[in-house]
């Protein structure tokens, strides 16, 4: 089995019904954010994967986390590969 | 007011509607969703050019409406009292604008209803062809009335008592400067320019352009009140 597919993401605020991490889901936001921030698509993919991984890893250990939380550690990581990528990648929703 | 007054209002006006920052914000969220979805450049630029008509076509509709509705119940030239509650409407929205136009914290979130900006958010997500962005950049302008209409509302009354053919010119010229923040931010993602550096740059000048836009419909509708208002009063018109 998939190291995270089991772990609990509760959603914002605990409004919408909380779901399974997915993994594709998280490598696609990130992959978004690198091409926004200027990253051509394979260098983008490779650090959404790199990204994917480092916060798989972190999920390991752990039952359930907050979508929230998710996000944080995931711009941490991507902050370290492409620091515009992470901004674009943390500000998303508070861009409207 | 003569002819070059009038359109120097209405070109102001506009210019306030510019500054305002809603229908930046979907463009941008549009291009990112977009380039997201690894949709060509080509599209993505289909997309944008879509959204970017569709908010000049509400925007040149509701200046029309404006002007026909005005027409009708005040003929060629509007009562003083309506110009008075379009200058205070202009002067109470630049000090809402000081006040609240953005919500406090890090990003450039509005005050808008969050319904809308929810809304706004998922069919900015869902649009994949260029009509659906048309109709975006249609219901982007509508969401942002609580802030344009006072601008608007001061241009209608300036372009009534100008001839038809100025009347014409006065509205293309409101659409087209309105559409300036749209077009700036469509050039230079259209070239190349990456979203975070154009949302970090909104970011960081988030507060002049609140103050800007406060200040210009402030600035504007006394403007307006000692040029029509006190002008006619004394008897100068």
């Amino acid at each position: 089995m998939e190291r995270g597919g089991l772990v609990n993401i509760v959603k914002r605020g605990g409004a919408r019904a909380s779901e399974s991490f997915r993994r594709d889901k998280l490598h696609n936001s990130i992959v978004a954010a690198c091409i926004g921030a200027g990253a051509p698509t394979g260098q983008a993919e490779t650090i959404a994967k790199n990204v994917t991984e480092a916060v798989m890893g972190w999920l390991a250990t752990k039952p359930e986390v907050t979508s929230h939380d998710v996000r944080r550690v995931a711009a941490k990581r991507l902050h370290t590969h492409h620091p515009d990528a992470a901004y674009l990648y943390e500000h998303h929703q508070t861009i409207l | 007011m003569d002819i070059v007054t009038s359109l120097a209002v209405v070109t102001l006006a506009a210019l306030v509607h510019a500054s305002f920052q809603l229908s930046v914000s979907v463009l941008t969220l549009l291009r990112s969703h977009s380039l997201g979805a690894k949709r060509s450049k080509a599209r993505t630029l289909r997309l944008t050019t879509s959204f970017v008509i569709g908010a000049g076509v509400m925007t040149l509709l509701l200046l029309a409406l404006f002007s026909l509705v005005l027409g009708q119940f005040f003929g060629s030239d509007a009562p003083d009292f309506v110009w008075a509650v379009a200058c205070g409407l202009l002067v109470g929205v630049g000090l809402v604008v000081w006040s609240f136009y953005y919500r406090r914290g890090k990003g450039t979130t509005l005050w808008i209803p969050r319904v809308f900006a929810r809304h706004l958010s998922e069919r900015t997500k869902a649009t994949k062809d260029p009509a659906e962005a048309f109709s975006l950049g249609l219901t982007s302008v509508i969401s942002e009335l609580l802030f344009i209409a006072a601008p608007l509302l001061v241009s209608a009354l300036v372009l009534i008592h100008l001839p038809a053919p100025w009347q014409l010119v006065g509205i293309i010229i409101y659409s087209l400067v309105s559409l300036l923040s749209l077009l700036s931010i469509w050039v230079l993602a259209s070239a190349g320019r990456p979203l975070s550096e154009l949302q970090k740059w909104r970011e960081a000048n988030k507060s002049f352009l609140q103050f800007a836009s406060g200040g210009a419909l402030i600035v504007l509708g006394f403007f307006v009140y000692v040029c029509k208002i006190l002008t006619d009063a004394a008897g100068m018109s």
